[in-house]
């Protein structure tokens, strides 16, 4: 069957996924302060609501650790909760449920319970909301077993992802950058998943592999357009996934073009770029190496206020075009 | 503080080497890795990049003479710099040898801060700076580390680094390349076939000897805006034991930029220069156009040509691919030019860094690149081959093999059926243009049974 292909927002891709679960399975529902009447922080559940009632999409009290625990009851119980957060920051607050609780519990009753639950949060800087609501933590997340983390880059793969989260049987963590809820791109009317633990080779290229995560793809493929101009033909790899991390698509991607330079918002120390360094530094691919590799992180402070030091402390294009000419010129 | 460009030790026993070109000259604006210069040591040729950026000044070593390693043979000065920077010539030549320790650098204190440090630094195999990379393709080719001089930062061997070595390793290495064959050689002290110390005035054509040794010589006549320089590669995969003399075609390399009016008068010019230099009977291979050439010369008869090699031969059918000719002349950047290359092959990763350095040194000759423009239109007219050797080629009565890649993307592969029946013909698969480099081991042995027979 044919399904129609329009242009929507990220925020819209999201709204429709989780429409389209809860049409298509009556245990899916959604839970988070203010996602009812008022629409939610970024507006993503908009008016679900009015569609589907105050019984499937709840606001919950000024909580996050109340709701959390709701929400990883009710998976355990065999609903489908999509919990959201107000801000990926507040993720600190809820670390009991979902790094104790959701993450532990089918191990420790020898795997007979599961817990099916979605958890979103609306990640990274570049909205002036300063330091207690601009962080990425999706490596926090990403380090502890028992979870996937997943960092769509695209309205497609938002409702794709979204989708094939609400069906795992395991506890999901979305981090959506908040500056990409307005981007807009082709999404297919319907169901359809995006499989979680695959990445995407978002350009190809033969000089230099870019592993980006979020909103730095798109940084990263800017950048690729000056490069290509300049005779540097560079590899983007969406690695969509945090955990569990398609080591493949990268560990051969970076066999081809024989330099790595990562790029993640997060903060750079103990980030997702230093787990891919190092993942490519104990793979096959270490032989193929014709450069050190290079990360390109998130800056070792707290999110400033001001938008210029906000911008500062996160990789920029310029950024990205610097490290990617001194490593595909060998001049590091 | 002008930047000291050294003739580098590219060998381990060598102690002088012989620049046998400069790709730039005196004054000419460089980036940092652009090809300077070739070095040819009895055993090897070796492509040396600009160490930094900025203006050539002072070019002092000479073409074709003895120059002793280390020895600085030019100066790259910022732009703005004074001129008087340099330092004076007493500051003494430093010999580099790879196995020197710091302390002799640390006693020519007043040598500006140079290059040629990085070649000091560098300590034998297990101290050598190498990227992962270019370890493994130095074991792969059966290359020493410190035999080759790093361009990295710190001296730093890289991929391009190994690539250049491998393009013009020294032989007794390459031979590991080949275990199923012994090659006798005869010892550097025997006498090999002189090299002709004729005037290049005599021969029309540029020409070089790739490689000396017995036997019947193998003359070697490149493609379409290519020129002597393009065999290099095949030359270094495997041992050669036959002399190797390779011509630029008119309006190519260092021949006179002039457009033929047809591939007689191209094979007039290649006959003058074989009988100026009297090689004798040969072994006459072609690429590409070079093919046709090749061929025209063979049916001449003036030639004493014994067998034929025509190697993507043009002439074959009526169909090129106009849209590359017309691009590759055009490009003049590497973001212009490399789709162009994409196109000659299959596989990329033979498009190396000296052949893509060396391609774009001859865009940047635009005298050179408008003369092939007009050998482009006069024999190839609206992407069409405006000759036909078919005809030449069922007269001959010498042993004739024809070798084309199966995906060829410049001349259709499927113009070399139909040959008469005692033409042999090697298709070689998942193969473009050039499988005299892409399947350069094949192609090279190829010629030399040919030779042998």
């Amino acid at each position: 069957m044919d399904q129609a292909v329009r242009e929507l927002s990220y925020a819209q891709a999201i709204q429709e996924a989780m429409a389209i679960a809860m049409e298509t399975d009556e245990r899916v529902f959604l839970m988070g302060e203010d996602i009812g009447v008022y629409g939610g922080a970024f507006q993503v559940t908009g008016d679900l609501v009015e569609r589907f009632g105050a019984d499937r999409v709840i606001d919950t009290p000024i909580s996050e650790l109340g709701g959390a625990g709701v929400a990883v009851g009710a998976a355990v119980t065999g609903l489908r909760p999509i919990f959201e957060f107000q801000f990926s920051d507040f993720a600190t607050l809820a670390m009991e449920q979902i790094v104790n609780q959701a993450a532990k519990m089918r191990y420790m009753l020898g795997g007979a319970v599961s817990v099916p639950v979605v958890m979103r949060f609306p990640a990274g800087s570049g909205t002036g909301a300063a330091a207690q609501h601009s962080q990425s933590l999706e490596a926090w997340l990403g380090h502890v077993p028992g979870l996937k983390v997943i960092q769509p880059s695209t309205p497609y793969d938002a409702k794709g992802m979204l989708l094939a989260a609400v069906a795992d049987p395991d506890p999901v963590m979305i981090f959506e950058h908040k500056l990409l809820y307005k981007t807009k791109g082709p999404v297919p009317e319907g169901y359809y998943t995006v499989p979680i633990g695959k990445a995407a080779i978002r350009r190809e290229g033969r000089d230099l592999t870019i592993v980006a995560t979020s909103i730095m793809v798109h940084k990263a493929l800017d950048a690729a357009k000056t490069l290509e101009a300049e005779g540097i033909d560079v590899e983007v790899v969406d690695l969509r996934t945090i955990r569990p991390m398609d080591k493949e698509t990268v560990i051969e991607s970076v066999k081809k073009t024989s330099r790595l330079l990562c790029v993640y918002e997060g903060v750079k120390t103990l980030g997702v770029g230093a787990e891919v360094s190092a993942m490519i530094a104990e793979s096959e691919a270490f032989d193929f190496l014709d450069a050190p590799i290079v990360r390109l992180g998130g800056a070792e402070t707290p999110i400033p206020y001001n938008p210029e030091l906000e911008k500062a402390t996160v990789p920029q294009v310029p950024d990205i075009l610097a490290a990617a000419r001194s490593l595909a010129t060998g001049s590091r | 503080m002008p930047v000291e460009v050294i003739l580098p030790k590219v060998d381990m026993d060598m102690a002088t080497g012989r620049i046998s070109r400069w790709y730039v000259g005196e004054g000419a604006t460089v980036k940092k890795g652009d090809l300077l210069f070739e070095i040819e040591t009895d055993k090897a040729a070796m492509e040396i990049d600009a160490p930094a950026s900025g203006t050539i000044r002072d070019i002092s070593g000479k073409e074709g003479i003895d120059i002793p390693v280390g020895e600085a043979v030019a100066w790259i000065y910022a732009e703005g710099e004074a001129t008087a920077a340099k330092p004076t010539q007493e500051a003494p030549a430093r010999p580099i040898a790879l196995n020197e320790t710091a302390p002799a650098a640390a006693a020519t204190a007043n040598v500006p801060e140079v290059v040629s440090a990085k070649a000091v630094n560098a300590t034998p195999s297990n101290g050598t700076r190498a990227t992962p990379l270019a370890r493994r393709l130095a074991a792969g080719a059966g290359l020493a580390l410190d035999a080759i001089a790093g361009s990295g930062p710190k001296g730093r061997i890289m991929r391009r680094d190994v690539e250049s070595a491998m393009t013009a390793p020294k032989v007794e290495v390459k031979a590991a390349l080949w275990p199923d064959q012994i090659i006798s050689r005869p010892p550097a002290s025997s006498q090999p076939r002189p090299a002709p110390q004729l005037s290049a005035g005599a021969a029309p054509l540029n020409f070089a000897w790739l490689r000396q040794g017995e036997g019947r010589p193998i003359v070697l006549l490149h493609g379409f805006g290519a020129d002597l320089n393009s065999w290099r590669p095949m030359l270094a995969a495997g041992p050669v034991d036959a002399p190797m003399l390779a011509l630029d075609l008119p309006g190519h390399g260092g021949s006179p930029r002039q457009t033929p009016a047809d591939l007689d008068a191209v094979a007039v010019d290649v006959e003058a220069t074989l009988a100026a230099l009297d090689v004798g009977p040969v072994l006459l291979v072609g690429h590409s156009f070079g093919g046709a050439v090749a061929a025209t010369v063979a049916a001449r008869g003036d030639a004493d040509v014994r067998a034929l090699a025509l190697i993507a031969p043009a002439g074959l059918g009526p169909e090129i691919n106009g849209a590359f000719l017309q691009g590759f002349v055009r490009a003049k950047s590497e973001a212009s030019l490399m789709p162009w290359l994409r196109q000659l092959v299959v596989d990329e990763q033979v498009l190396s860094k000296p052949f893509v350095n060396a391609t774009l040194a001859q865009a940047a000759d635009t005298e050179l690149r408008t003369a092939q423009a007009d050998i482009a239109d006069r024999f190839f007219a609206d992407g069409t081959q405006t000759f036909d050797i078919r005809s030449l080629i069922t007269g001959l009565r010498i042993p004739v093999r024809v070798i084309v890649g199966a995906n060829d993307r410049i001349i259709p592969a499927s113009q070399s059926q139909g040959l008469p029946g005692e033409v042999a013909l090697h298709t070689f698969a998942a193969t473009g243009h050039m499988p005299h480099v892409e399947r350069r081991e094949q192609v090279l042995k190829i010629l030399l049974e040919m030779a042998r027979a």
